[in-house]
This record gives C-alpha cells, sequence and structure tokens, in this order.
C-alpha cells in the first residue's frame, strides 16, 4: 500500500538515494554495475557453466579457432590453446582465480587498512604521524616489487600473489581513511559532537564515519581494478599463478609461445581482463561523478 | 617553509630507514644462506666469510648488523651477481640509465599529448568530444599492459613491421657508453653512422615508451580536465575575460598555471604503478633496464641483484614523491597559506 500523503510535503531523498539516482542516470555506470554484477554470477557459479573442466585435453584439435571463424566450431565457443583445452572453460574457470581473487584480496586489505587508519586518523601528534607514516615505506615498494620480494622468499604460488598484493595495498587503504578521518576531525560539526560530551569512539562511529563512506567506496572499487591488474601481471611474469592454472595473465603468459601462429590465445585472456577491469573502473567513475555534487 | 622543509627531509630519511629495515628483514628470510643472501658468493671461502662477517657485523646483535647493512648498501657494496658474476653496483650504473631514458621518454609523450587533450575535454561544449575522451582513458586505464604491449608489438612489429620490437639499439651499431643514455651516446659518439644509430635507437625507442605512456597519459588527461573545469569557474577567469583578453591567452597565462598543480600531486601519486608498469613493459620489449634485469633476477634467484633492484627503485621512488610533494608545496600559494594558519 502506498503511503498516504495528507501533507502538501515534498519528498526528499536519503543521501544513498541521491546518490542511487545520479548514479543510474549515467548509462555506462549501469553498464558497469551490470557487468561487475556479471562477474559476481560468475565467480560462484563458473564451474557448473563451464562446458568441461580446466584441464581436460583433447588431443585432436590443438590450436582450434574461435567459432566465429570458418575452422572453428562451435562447441569449443572460444577455440583451443596448444593442448586442446577449451579456451572458454578455462576463461569461466579464470574468473574464480582473477576477479575472486581480487575481491578476497581488497576485503582483507580493507580490514586492516581500515583499523589501522582509523586509529591514526583519530590520534594527533607524533604518535598519529608515526602511524601514519609507518607504512609509507612499504608504500613506495611497487606492488609488482613487493611480489618478487614475496617471490623471493616463499617462491612462486598464487597464494603469495595474496600476500604481495595485499601487503602492497593495505598502505593505500591506511592513507586514504587516515586522510578521511584527519579531513572531517577539522569540521565544525565534530567540534560540536566533542562539546556535547561524546567521547572518541562515539565521535568515529556516530559522526565521521557516515561521512567518509564515499571515500572508502571510490578507494575499495581503485584498489580492485588495480588488484585484478596486478594478480594478471603476476601471473604473465610467471611469479603468480604457475603453469595450468586458468588465471587470466596466466594463460596469456602460457599462449605467448604461438602468439603469431594462435593469436586468439592471447587476445582473449586480454579481453576478458579488459572487460572486468573497464567495468569495475565504470562503476568506479559513476559512483565518484555521482558523489561529487552531493559532497560539494 | 624552511620548517616544512626539514620535516619533510626526515620523513625521507625516516621512510628509507623503514624501507631498508624490509629488505633486511627479508634478506635473512631468502631460503639460503646468510652469507651468499648478502654478498652473493655461493661458496665462499674462509677468508671471504670473515670478510663478510666484518662487512656485516655478523657476529654482534641485530641492531648493530642492521647499522653495518644500511652502511655496506649505501656505499655502493652491493656484492656480486651470482648469475654473470659481475659487481652489482656496476651492473646497476648500466640499467639504470636505459630505464630512465625509457621512463622519461614516455612520461614527456603522455605530458605534451595529455595536457592538452585534457583542456579540450575540459572545454570542449560538444557532448560528444567530451565522452569519447572521457571513454578512450577509462578504457586506457583499464588496459593490462602486458596485453597491450604484446598487441601493439604484434600489429606494428610483426605483421606492419614498421617498428623493431626488442631491445634498445640493432645490435649492429657498436656504440660507446657515455651518459647511458642511447639517444645521446648515439649522437656523442664519433663514428660514420652516429646519424643512422641515433634513428635506430628512435626508433626502438618508439613502441615501449608508447605502452608505457599510455597509464600517465590517461591519469594526466582526467585530472587535467578536472582542475580546468574547477579552475575555470572561477572569478579570475571571468575578470580576465571581461577585459577582452583573448581565450587561448587566458587558457595559457591564467588558468593552465592553476590547473597544472594538482597534476603534479597526481604524478607523485603515480610513481609507484609507473614503476610496475615500466617492469611488465621493459620485459616484454626486452628493454635493458632495470625492471629486466630485475625479473630475470627473480628467474634465476640472484639475491644480490633482487635486493640491489628494489633498494634502487624504491628509493627513487620514496625520493621523487618526496620532491614532488615538496615542490608542490613550494609552488602552491593556498597549501602554504595552510601550512602556517594550521601548524
Amino acid at each position: 500500500m502506498p503511503p498516504i500523503k495528507i501533507y502538501k510535503q515534498d519528498y526528499i531523498a536519503s543521501p544513498a538515494g541521491r546518490v542511487w539516482k545520479a548514479f543510474s542516470h549515467n548509462p555506462f555506470a549501469l553498464i558497469g554495475l551490470w557487468g561487475v554484477g556479471f562477474l559476481l554470477v560468475l565467480t560462484l557459479l563458473a564451474p557448473f557453466i563451464a562446458p568441461y573442466s580446466v584441464n581436460e585435453q583433447n588431443q585432436q584439435i590443438l590450436l582450434l579457432p574461435p567459432s566465429w571463424d570458418p575452422l572453428g566450431h562451435v562447441e569449443y565457443f572460444l577455440g583451443t590453446d596448444d593442448l586442446g583445452r577449451d579456451i572458454f572453460s578455462r576463461i569461466l574457470h579464470g574468473v574464480q582465480l582473477t576477479f575472486g581473487m581480487s575481491l578476497i584480496i581488497v576485503t582483507c586489505a580493507l580490514f586492516f587498512g581500515f583499523i589501522i587508519g582509523a586509529i591514526s586518523g583519530m590520534m594527533r601528534g607524533l604518535k598519529s604521524s608515526i602511524l601514519g607514516h609507518l607504512l609509507d615505506g612499504l608504500l613506495s615498494i611497487p606492488s609488482l616489487l613487493m611480489a618478487i620480494l614475496v617471490v623471493a622468499v616463499i617462491g612462486p604460488g598464487l597464494s603469495n600473489v595474496f600476500w604481495a598484493v595485499g601487503i602492497a595495498m593495505v598502505p593505500q587503504f591506511i592513507r586514504t581513511i587516515h586522510q578521511a578521518v584527519h579531513e572531517e576531525l577539522q569540521k565544525e560539526y565534530v567540534t560540536a559532537a566533542k562539546l556535547d560530551g561524546a567521547n572518541d569512539l562515539q565521535i568515529f562511529w556516530y559522526v565521521i564515519m557516515p561521512n567518509i563512506w564515499e571515500a572508502l567506496i571510490i578507494q575499495v572499487t581503485m584498489a580492485i581494478s588495480a588488484a585484478i591488474l596486478d594478480i594478471a601481471a603476476l601471473g604473465f611474469l610467471n611469479l603468480g599463478a604457475q603453469a595450468p592454472s586458468p588465471e587470466w595473465g596466466a594463460m596469456i603468459a602460457q599462449g605467448l609461445d604461438n602468439l603469431l601462429l594462435a593469436p586468439w590465445t592471447v587476445t582473449i585472456p586480454g579481453v576478458a581482463i579488459l572487460f572486468s577491469v573497464l567495468a569495475v573502473n565504470l562503476v568506479g567513475d559513476g559512483l565518484r561523478s555521482a558523489i561529487a555534487p552531493i559532497r560539494n | 617553509m624552511w620548517r616544512y622543509f626539514f620535516r619533510r627531509v626526515s620523513l625521507f630519511l625516516a621512510t628509507t630507514l623503514i624501507m631498508m629495515a624490509v629488505l633486511f628483514y627479508t634478506t635473512h628470510l631468502f631460503p639460503v644462506d646468510e652469507h651468499y643472501a648478502l654478498s652473493g658468493v655461493q661458496q665462499p671461502t674462509a677468508e671471504q666469510i670473515e670478510q663478510i662477517n666484518n662487512d656485516f657485523n655478523l657476529e654482534s646483535n641485530r641492531f648493530s648488523q642492521f647499522l653495518a647493512y644500511v652502511q655496506q648498501r649505501l656505499s655502493g657494496n652491493m656484492g656480486v651477481s651470482n648469475n654473470s658474476q659481475q659487481q652489482v653496483y656496476e651492473e646497476l650504473k648500466t640499467v639504470l640509465p636505459a630505464s630512465f631514458e625509457l621512463s622519461l621518454f614516455s612520461g614527456f609523450i603522455a605530458l605534451i599529448f595529455g595536457v592538452p587533450i585534457g583542456v579540450i575535454a575540459a572545454l570542449s561544449k560538444n557532448k560528444l568530444v567530451q565522452r569519447s575522451i572521457l571513454g578512450l582513458t577509462l578504457t586506457g586505464y583499464s588496459i593490462p599492459v602486458f596485453w597491450l604491449g604484446l598487441s601493439l608489438s604484434l600489429w606494428f612489429g610483426v605483421n606492419l613491421g614498421w617498428l623493431p620490437i626488442s631491445g634498445q639499439i640493432n645490435l649492429l651499431y657498436q656504440i660507446e657508453p657515455v651518459s647511458g643514455f642511447m639517444l645521446i651516446d648515439t649522437l656523442l659518439s664519433n663514428s660514420t653512422y652516429s646519424q643512422q644509430a641515433f634513428i635506430d635507437a628512435l626508433m626502438h625507442l618508439i613502441l615501449p615508451a608508447i605502452t608505457l605512456a599510455v597509464l600517465p597519459f590517461t591519469l594526466i588527461v582526467r585530472i587535467t580536465r578536472q582542475a580546468m573545469l574547477q579552475v575555470m569557474n572561477q572569478t579570475y577567469i571571468r575578470a580576465a575575460e571581461a577585459r577582452g583578453l583573448h581565450t587561448l591567452k587566458i587558457i595559457i597565462r591564467h588558468a593552465l598555471p592553476n590547473a597544472m598543480i594538482p597534476v603534479l600531486k597526481s604524478i607523485g601519486i603515480m610513481l609507484g604503478s609507473f614503476a610496475s608498469y615500466g617492469i611488465v613493459v621493459e620485459v616484454i620489449f626486452s628493454w635493458p633496464g632495470v625492471g629486466s634485469w630485475l625479473v630475470s633476477g627473480i628467474y634465476q634467484r640472484d639475491y644480490t641483484v633482487i635486493q640491489a633492484g628494489i633498494l634502487s627503485v624504491s628509493l627513487l621512488i620514496i625520493f621523487l614523491s618526496i620532491l614532488i610533494e615538496f615542490v608542490h608545496t613550494a609552488i602552491n600559494p593556498m597549501s602554504k597559506k595552510e601550512l602556517y594558519a594550521t601548524y
């Protein structure tokens, strides 16, 4: 039953509602959101959709072109690689590794970054400075170098990608949250809350927190796209996921030997990476432009 | 200003120390003997062990070991490379300029194309132009760099055969390294073919530089656009318009200097990912720089090379980002005001 309107009154949307309204008026952002939703569904359902298993080899058809090529076959929709493995199935399984892994990494990095960043942001003076800058040293090591360092210690592998990208990502979250909290702390409404007798925890949770969500969400979308690119780059350099793994970057590295003969073994995983990063970036971009006018 | 300067310098020193501490800690985690990890000599003789113990203070506690480590590394004792049996420091001196050449050139490309396109995107009233520039930059921002490099080398290097796709210069040319920058060295060399060698070096540079320039280019376009949109709404721009100045003059004299300040800041923030991208590009195009050196070092578990590469690249990034932050504050009156009003 719709609410009965007795009074002549304008309905004022909540901030989240306004963001959603601005966001959904941007067609590109919506396309991105559909793309991300699609990837999320694939992450959960990929093993059930994929027609073949990851490492199933068919020796009769090596390097079969994609199905739109006259030589292709529709049973192998995106063709096969040099071992006769179905690329379509491998791409589907790769969603879990490349996209799903990036979500896990960002969640973990967000958790630790949030705690440290919030504590250092609420503190003042030297203590805050030390905590805030403690990880600047780590921030200066690019994620790829961090990965090389991790690989040098514990050897290559997909689990090490988790550590490498995660360690490189935590300082970014700390810095974003530290800065956002610090900026809000200077504002007058925080002083007002303090004069009302709120303690630090209350100020953080009820006063500051609702105002830094936006910065946090934008940082998360940026981190997801960066994490996908990093995971794929490590796979490509053979420092991350190793050979038979269907991780997209590793698939490109495996297809590299046949680049001239069968360019689709490199092109198709590349398009998959491009698609997922683009979808995440479109959502992030749409969010940013939806939030900006409300913030100002 | 001086106070701020000293604060930045102390931040630089502190960050460097933290970074060295991380490196020192991981050096001891390497799955090899301590002496080998520190010096790169796989089977050291008794005298060499004695020497390493002395150099790195291995007999005393961890803290003085760390101090000795910092002192040795910063004074240029990086050990020998297990792979080539050369001094790592000497190798570093040959690979660093090559990386500089590539990154400077692509940074230059990104700036001279990125800033005007960003300005056009900000000033254009045409929806189509705005949309297509934004869409293009977003795509460029999302492309995996290794895939882009492979595709470019496949099209322009192999299928069309226009550009060479690997190395810094054709092996036919024998160029004496003077500055380490191949473009300058070819011009300096007094051989008869220095002109051709220069053109050859330039041709080798084009594809990797363009691949590497895509990321900074897209970021510069986006940030220039945003900053220009903000600046063009200011009252002093309207005042300049009211005085009847030419639009071009308003943009160049009044708007751009202010719009460049956030661009400078974003360049500082971008350095880390730029370095990551640089490493991948160097590997793809077999560019003899610090990135491909480092990656081949990790393939061969050449621990001294790994340490030296990470140390030098990270030090450079720390130094440059703090320098850019300092310059940003120095040339930006707004942040100066902020500095003295609150601190």
